[in-house]
């Protein structure tokens, strides 16, 4: 499987603005969290982009890509807040039953070494020639923000596991039931990273789930959970970590995180020192 | 390989279940201890918890039951029980204190003491080793570990769902989530196989038939529905809220040691319930982490949780798991409400009620109680089969135990129990409360121990059992309710009671007998409802009399208590349920809008202090629900009379009680209440000159073990030679019998405040038998044999008497053919309530055993509760609030003699037998204690005064003993010896038997037989010598009762003259006997009894009576 499309989700209301956020990349240059996105798929190979947007947010966003971002993009619009699940189904015509490598607009990533993160995954996806999503050992007590999956480690490989189970935002006891993941620390669980390569299959069953009466809200996750009864589904632990830009001081960590594995580190990192030193003043 | 550990090891069902009392009979004492010595060794090393357990039990009952009786007559005589083991014991440290007593064992040889400390310790590590393992695997329960892992707020990853948390836009107020549940009920008695212990370690064997069902109190209630409700909404404050409408509590919970503080107050179920939920984690305690911020995670900031919960009145001991079946509804409601359950409403999914079951179970644990697995059977819809399930790979219990801690439930379709069947069920079946209140935490450690020793006839029970449940199945497929009825009675009068003999008792066998008599073929079966009968019970009948059966049975049930009351604890008035299977289980709906009302018994709880405050200082959720309660008064008909339960509430009336207070002087003043000598004890006991510490020898006094010569021994010869004086004496009519009949028996009931020697503690002779009955069928023996009337007194006092003679008079003096005369106490005290100084010397200064870690918390809750109470209730005050006779007490058994010289008793007697000499006195309990001719004979050759039988002592014989004090031969009480230790020095223990001669003591009273005429002469000697003796602060617990079944239980002061104390008065001569155990042993506990009936004690009891012929 060969994969040359992304989507970025950018729908939902608590997170219509946050990828037009500026933050100074590794590189020292000033950018929007889209055009950080958008250099992190572009690592990946992958050049043909959709971006989910709320209703009437496509020229803001556009203008957020920059020049040369913006012409790779394509804007699909979600008209109605009906899930996670209905904003990637939007974008069904875009990837026109190709696989599609999926990020959410609101996190970050860092991988620390010459490999980004998207690429990692789209490497083992292609690889693997299945349905992969990137997961990251989460402690339970943030199981209220994330998918989780369980499942267990395909036999020879590091941080690589055989998915078995999906549950959008578990709770413990549910988690501890049926999300146990051996060689997993006590207490953590396997979250979603915010980045999945997604088989067409995918898209047909969020629009299986569509079609259903009173769909409700559609989650990602119970389509994910689907594909994994259906097919070989992975999950991989990514050389890297992600930035959840839509919390309180994510911008924050996000860029400390950026400035601290790029260019600026040194400098960074005095003015860090300086700041703790004269707050020790104080 | 040992004999015994092949019971334990074997593969073979036949071998590995044999019984144990089969394998040691013929064992010689050596064969027995080289076989303790191998289950000791395997035991260390065995991986298996099971048979771990049962190497233990092995261990206890060989050296409860076996090994005494085969010991040398040298090791049967005694031992010394080292202290520094004892105390090993008290803290639990079962492995040194099994180490301790060994090492004494081997330096000293083994011996009956021994035997007794290492049986308690092997029986205590074996119950440990048994509850570790079941908390072990209700922790590791997949869906209750991430809760013991939880020790921060910011970690809670439980939200509360966004339902509850939108707030009505027209009155602001937050819905509310209603959970109802059915309770269960067992139709087959499931023989107790579903406690852990046993399906755990049997889980082919652990099957119950299981039914949810409706209820209502016929007479009091409309109609029948889901008795228990838990509710659930948001609150606009950061606390806990919780309300229990049935016990009329609430309590606003700020922090989080209060929501582990499960004894301070009645609302520890709920706060079970809630840390069992995941809402407030286990792993949290301790943490000093803020309970608003956990709050605040997950309902948001300055937002709160409250939790009512309600049993529709419903009693408690109904034997219908209740309180389970309450403790899951507000699991549920609480998972539900935190997204732990797939849906807000309705029935839950079937992984949903078997995680509530193993929370409900975690629950339990908590609260320091716990009973077996189809207690939650309530959650369940319908009827069910739950049975144990054996452990495979995967489980957290493989390679552990036998079975897994979970059953599987299997719901019954209609194939299996027809619709028809359930409505003729429904229709025959007559649900009754009884009335009694058991605890049956001692029965369910006989089952488990019985189980596990393969004792013979319970296995053999245990396997009939399971055939019973078949057949009902059966019935049930078949229709055939007669059939049902047939074999739960016969389960009831079978299995059950050879399991556990103590399952029925003289009520229920009363009521069965009259409900037959009266019904004929219409009564179709007795069905007993979980762990022991006289509480909750079924009566099947004929279809066309139930609603005849229901109105009589309330009737026959109330005349049968109103005969036994005396006898048995009661905790309230017998009721008549209504009953409907339940084919839903557990279901929860949201209340929203007008329809967002808590139960109209939560309002008095709340309005009342809402409405005190300025309505400006509410906050606007509490302003909102005041209005809306307002306006539902006026429309919503359950509501109607709130109004005047309110008005009643808030505005003073006369103090409650008067009439009691009335009842109360009377009593005092009719039994010879002594006004000043209470305000001295008052003024004492708050002033700390007497007090528990003060009841003390001084600590310089020398005490030391009595000499070989001190204490007399029949032997055979001997005994032949007495015997024939004693006959002889008797002949002449110069002994008598006189039982101690005057107590309460505080431990026997717990303070229920009955009358012990009316309890009809066992079944003896083919009957129920009381303790007073057993004293004079002894006598009659006797007197047959001697082929004279020996006379029997019994000193009774103002709660004994009326009853104990009304006992006689309907029995016709129990054919006794010799003059039984009750002699009515002369004196009363009023029990204080007791100082804090007191109850931390009890709970802090007197060793104390420690319970399991969890219990103990709970103890150790309920112990401050206690203290605060007795302060703020200010100590040293009268206690009375309660029922008069509770409030009152006897004053210890010294005054039982000055009282027959007072009450013209013995002078009555005298007249009735002028040749009388000699009197035996005893406890009421003393049940091997009889007028033996020899022991006659030898206490009339001593010429003594007084002549006391003692026993060696074992670890249970807790209360002082024979000792050198200061040189003096004597015996001294427990209470006053100078330290602990003492006592483990002291070989000999008191029996309070005693010997007496007439004319001797009477001259220690400095009176002769010719001046007992003179009541002023008498009440001044009697007043002179009770001065010398000392008084003694002891404190008793006593029960009170209220609500629907409730019983709480509160310690209190009161002072005791005792009669061994007249070891200690110069002048007098008092000797000392050692007689055997059998004979001078004390049924102080009801947890005794079934060692009592396997040890030889009954047998030997009975081989001692005759009984009159049934009138």
């Amino acid at each position: 499987m060969e994969i040359k499309k992304a989507i970025i989700t950018a729908a939902g209301p608590t997170q219509r603005t946050l990828p037009l956020q500026t933050l100074v990349d590794r590189d020292g240059k000033a950018k929007t969290a889209l055009q950080i996105l958008l250099e992190e798929i572009g690592a990946a190979g992958i050049e043909d982009i959709c971006v989910v947007v709320g209703s009437g947010d496509a020229s803001a966003f556009a203008a957020a890509a920059g020049e040369g971002g913006a012409r790779r993009l394509t804007f699909v619009e979600q008209r109605e807040p009906l899930g996670y699940g209905h904003a990637v189904h939007c974008a069904r015509e875009f990837a026109a039953g190709q696989p599609v490598l999926l990020l959410v607009g609101d996190h970050l990533y860092v991988s620390g070494g010459p490999r980004r993160c998207a690429q990692q995954l789209v490497e083992a996806a292609e690889a693997e020639d299945c349905c992969v999503s990137a997961v990251q050992a989460t402690h339970e007590s943030k199981l209220p923000y994330y998918g989780a999956v369980g499942g267990s480690l395909v036999p020879g490989r590091t941080g690589m596991y055989l998915v078995s189970q999906v549950l959008e935002k578990p709770t413990p006891t549910q988690a501890e039931q049926e999300l146990i993941v051996p060689g997993l620390r006590a207490g953590h669980y396997l979250c979603f990273f915010g980045m999945h390569a997604l088989t067409p299959a995918v898209m047909e069953l969020l629009g299986e789930q569509l079609s259903e009466a009173d769909p409700g809200r559609t989650h990602l996750s119970q389509a994910l959970a689907r594909v994994a009864r259906r097919e070989r589904y992975l999950a991989c632990e990514l050389r890297g970590r992600r930035y959840d830009i839509g919390v309180k001081y994510g911008l924050l960590a996000a860029q400390l995180a950026l400035a601290l594995d790029g260019d600026d580190r040194d400098e960074i990192l005095s003015s860090l020192v300086e700041l703790l030193a004269r707050r020790g003043r104080g | 390989m040992a004999k015994l550990l092949q019971l334990i090891t074997s593969s073979e069902p036949g071998l590995r279940d044999r019984a144990l009392a089969d394998a040691c009979a013929g064992m010689t004492a050596t064969e027995l201890l080289g076989e303790c010595a191998e289950l000791d060794q395997f035991r260390r090393r065995a991986e298996n918890l099971y048979e771990r357990a049962r190497a233990l039990f092995f261990l206890y009952a060989i050296h409860r039951f076996h090994l005494p009786d085969a010991l040398s007559p040298a090791g049967r005589k005694g031992g010394r029980i080292p202290f520094s083991g004892y105390q090993h014991l008290l803290r639990r440290r079962f492995e040194e204190a099994i180490d301790r007593f060994l090492a004494a064992q081997a330096a000293e040889g083994p011996n009956d003491a021994i035997s007794s400390a290492l049986a308690a310790a092997y029986h205590r590590l074996a119950f440990q080793t048994l509850a570790d393992q079941v908390r072990r695997s209700v922790r590791s329960v997949r869906g209750n570990q991430w809760m013991f892992r939880m020790g921060h707020p910011a970690d809670q990853p439980l939200r509360v769902r966004p339902e509850l948390l939108r707030p009505s836009p027209e009155d602001g107020a937050f819905p509310i989530l209603r959970e109802c549940a059915p309770v269960r009920m067992d139709l087959t008695h499931c023989g107790w196989s579903d406690i852990f212990f046993l399906g755990m370690d049997y889980p082919e064997g652990a099957k119950v038939l299981n039914v949810s069902i409706d209820l209502g109190v016929h007479g009091r209630d409309a109609g029948t529905r889901p008795p228990v409700e838990a509710y659930l909404r948001v609150i606009e404050e950061p606390v806990l809220r919780l309300a229990s409408v049935d016990l009329g509590v609430s309590a606003d919970l700020a922090s989080l040691a209060e929501v582990f503080d499960f004894a301070k107050d009645y609302l520890g179920l709920l706060k079970a319930a809630v840390i069992a939920a995941g809402v407030v984690p286990p792993g949290i305690e301790g943490s000093g982490q803020s309970l608003a911020e956990l709050l605040a995670r997950m309902a948001g900031p300055g937002r709160g949780l409250e939790l009512v919960s309600r049993v529709n009145d419903i009693p408690k001991g109904s034997r219908l798991a209740v309180s389970t079946t309450l403790l899951a509804a507000l699991v549920s409601v609480c998972m539900r409400a935190t997204g732990q359950a797939a849906s807000l409403t309705g029935p839950l999914l079937e992984a949903e009620r078997r995680l509530v079951l193993a929370r409900a179970l975690l629950g339990e644990w908590l609260g320091g109680s716990g009973g077996g697995w189809q207690d939650s059977g309530g959650i369940w819809p319908g009827m069910k089969l739950i049975e144990g399930v054996a452990a495979g790979a995967g489980d957290p219990e493989h390679g552990i135990s036998r079975g897994r801690l979970l059953p599987r439930h299997r719901i019954l379709g209609t194939d299996e129990a027809p619709p028809e069947t359930r409505r003729r069920l429904q229709d025959s079946l007559v649900l009754v409360h009884g009335g009694m209140a058991q605890n049956v935490g001692p029965i369910l450690e006989m089952v488990t121990e019985k189980y596990l020793l393969r004792c013979h006839s319970e296995w053999e029970a245990r396997q009939s059992m399971l055939g019973i449940l078949g057949e009902i199945l059966e019935a049930l497929k078949a229709g055939d309710i007669r059939g049902i009825g047939a074999a739960t009675t016969r389960n009831f009068q079978g299995p059950i009671q050879t399991i556990i003999p103590w399952a029925t008792n003289l009520f229920t066998e009363t009521l069965i007998e009259r409900v037959r008599a009266e019904f004929h073929h219409d009564f179709q079966g007795f069905w007993m409802l979980g762990g022991m009968s006289g509480g909750g019970m079924g009566f099947i009948f004929s279809p066309p009399v139930k609603a005849r059966a229901q109105a009589r049975l309330r009737e026959i049930m109330s005349e049968a208590k109103r005969s036994l009351q005396h006898a048995l604890p009661f905790a309230m008035e017998p009721v008549v349920y209504d009953f409907a299977i339940n084919e839903h289980g557990t279901r929860a709906e949201l209340l929203e809008g007008e329809a967002a009302l808590m139960p109209p018994g939560y309002y008095p709880l709340s309005v009342p202090a809402l409405l005190r405050q300025e309505r400006r200082s509410l906050p606007p959720g509490r302003r909102a629900e005041l209005d809306k309660f307002a306006a539902a008064c006026r429309t919503r008909p359950e509501l109607g009379g709130m109004v005047r339960t309110l008005f009643d509430l808030m505005l003073p009336r006369a103090p409650a009680g008067a009439e009691e207070a009335g009842s109360l002087a009377a009593l005092l003043e009719a039994h010879g209440f002594d006004e000043v000598q209470h305000e001295q004890i008052r003024a004492d006991l708050k002033a700390g000159r007497i007090g528990l510490s003060q009841n003390r020898l001084p600590a310089s006094a020398t005490l030391e073990d009595a000499r070989p010569e001190d204490v007399a021994e029949l032997d055979a010869s001997r005994r032949a030679a007495c015997a024939e004086t004693g006959l002889a004496a008797l002949r002449r009519g110069e002994a008598a019998v006189f039982t101690l009949a005057a107590g309460a028996g505080s431990r026997w009931t717990q303070g229920a405040g009955v009358v012990k020697a009316l309890h009809p503690f066992c079944r003896l002779g083919g009957r129920h038998r009381t303790f007073i009955e057993t004293h004079l069928a002894k006598t009659l023996r006797l007197s047959r044999r001697a082929g004279v009337e020996v006379p029997h007194l019994f000193s009774t006092s103002y709660l004994t008497h009326a009853p104990i003679e009304e006992f006689l008079r309907a029995r016709g003096g129990l054919g006794h053919p010799g003059p039984v005369l009750l002699s009515p106490g002369r004196s009363i005290g009023m029990r204080l309530i007791p100082t804090a100084r007191d109850l931390r010397f009890l709970w802090e200064e007197m060793p104390q055993q420690v319970l399991d870690e969890q219990q103990q918390k709970v103890r150790d809750s309920l112990r401050q509760a206690l203290i605060g109470w007795a302060r703020s209730a200010g100590e040293g005050a009268d206690y009375t609030d309660n029922l008069p006779g509770q409030c009152l007490h006897p004053v210890g058994h010294w005054y039982e003699f000055p009282n027959l010289l007072r009450n013209g008793v013995l002078l009555r007697l005298l007249e009735l037998r002028p040749a009388l000499k000699y009197l035996l006195l005893h406890n009421i309990d003393t049940l091997g204690a009889e007028l033996d001719p020899a022991l006659l004979g030898w206490h009339m050759e001593s010429g003594r005064g007084l002549n006391f039988e003692v026993i060696t002592r074992r670890l249970e014989d807790r209360g002082g003993g024979l000792a050198r004090v200061n040189g003096q031969l004597r015996l001294v009480e427990g209470l006053a010896l100078p330290r602990e230790e003492v006592e483990f020095g002291l070989t000999y223990y008191n029996t309070n038997t005693c010997w007496i001669n007439l004319d001797v003591v009477l001259r220690a009273f400095g009176l002769n037989r010719d001046e007992l005429g003179d009541e002023d002469k008498v009440t001044r000697a009697t007043r002179a010598l009770a001065f010398k003796m000392p008084a003694y602060i002891t404190l008793k617990e006593v029960k009170k009762r209220w609500g629907q079944g409730q019983e709480d239980i509160y310690p209190v002061a009161q002072f005791e003259k005792l009669w061994v104390d007249m070891t200690a008065l110069p002048g007098l001569s008092c000797g000392f006997l050692s007689v055997p155990r059998w004979r001078g042993q004390q049924l102080k506990d009801q947890a005794q009894l079934d060692g009592w009936l396997r040890d030889g004690s009954a047998d030997y009891v009975e081989s001692l009576c005759e009984w009159p012929p049934d009138r």
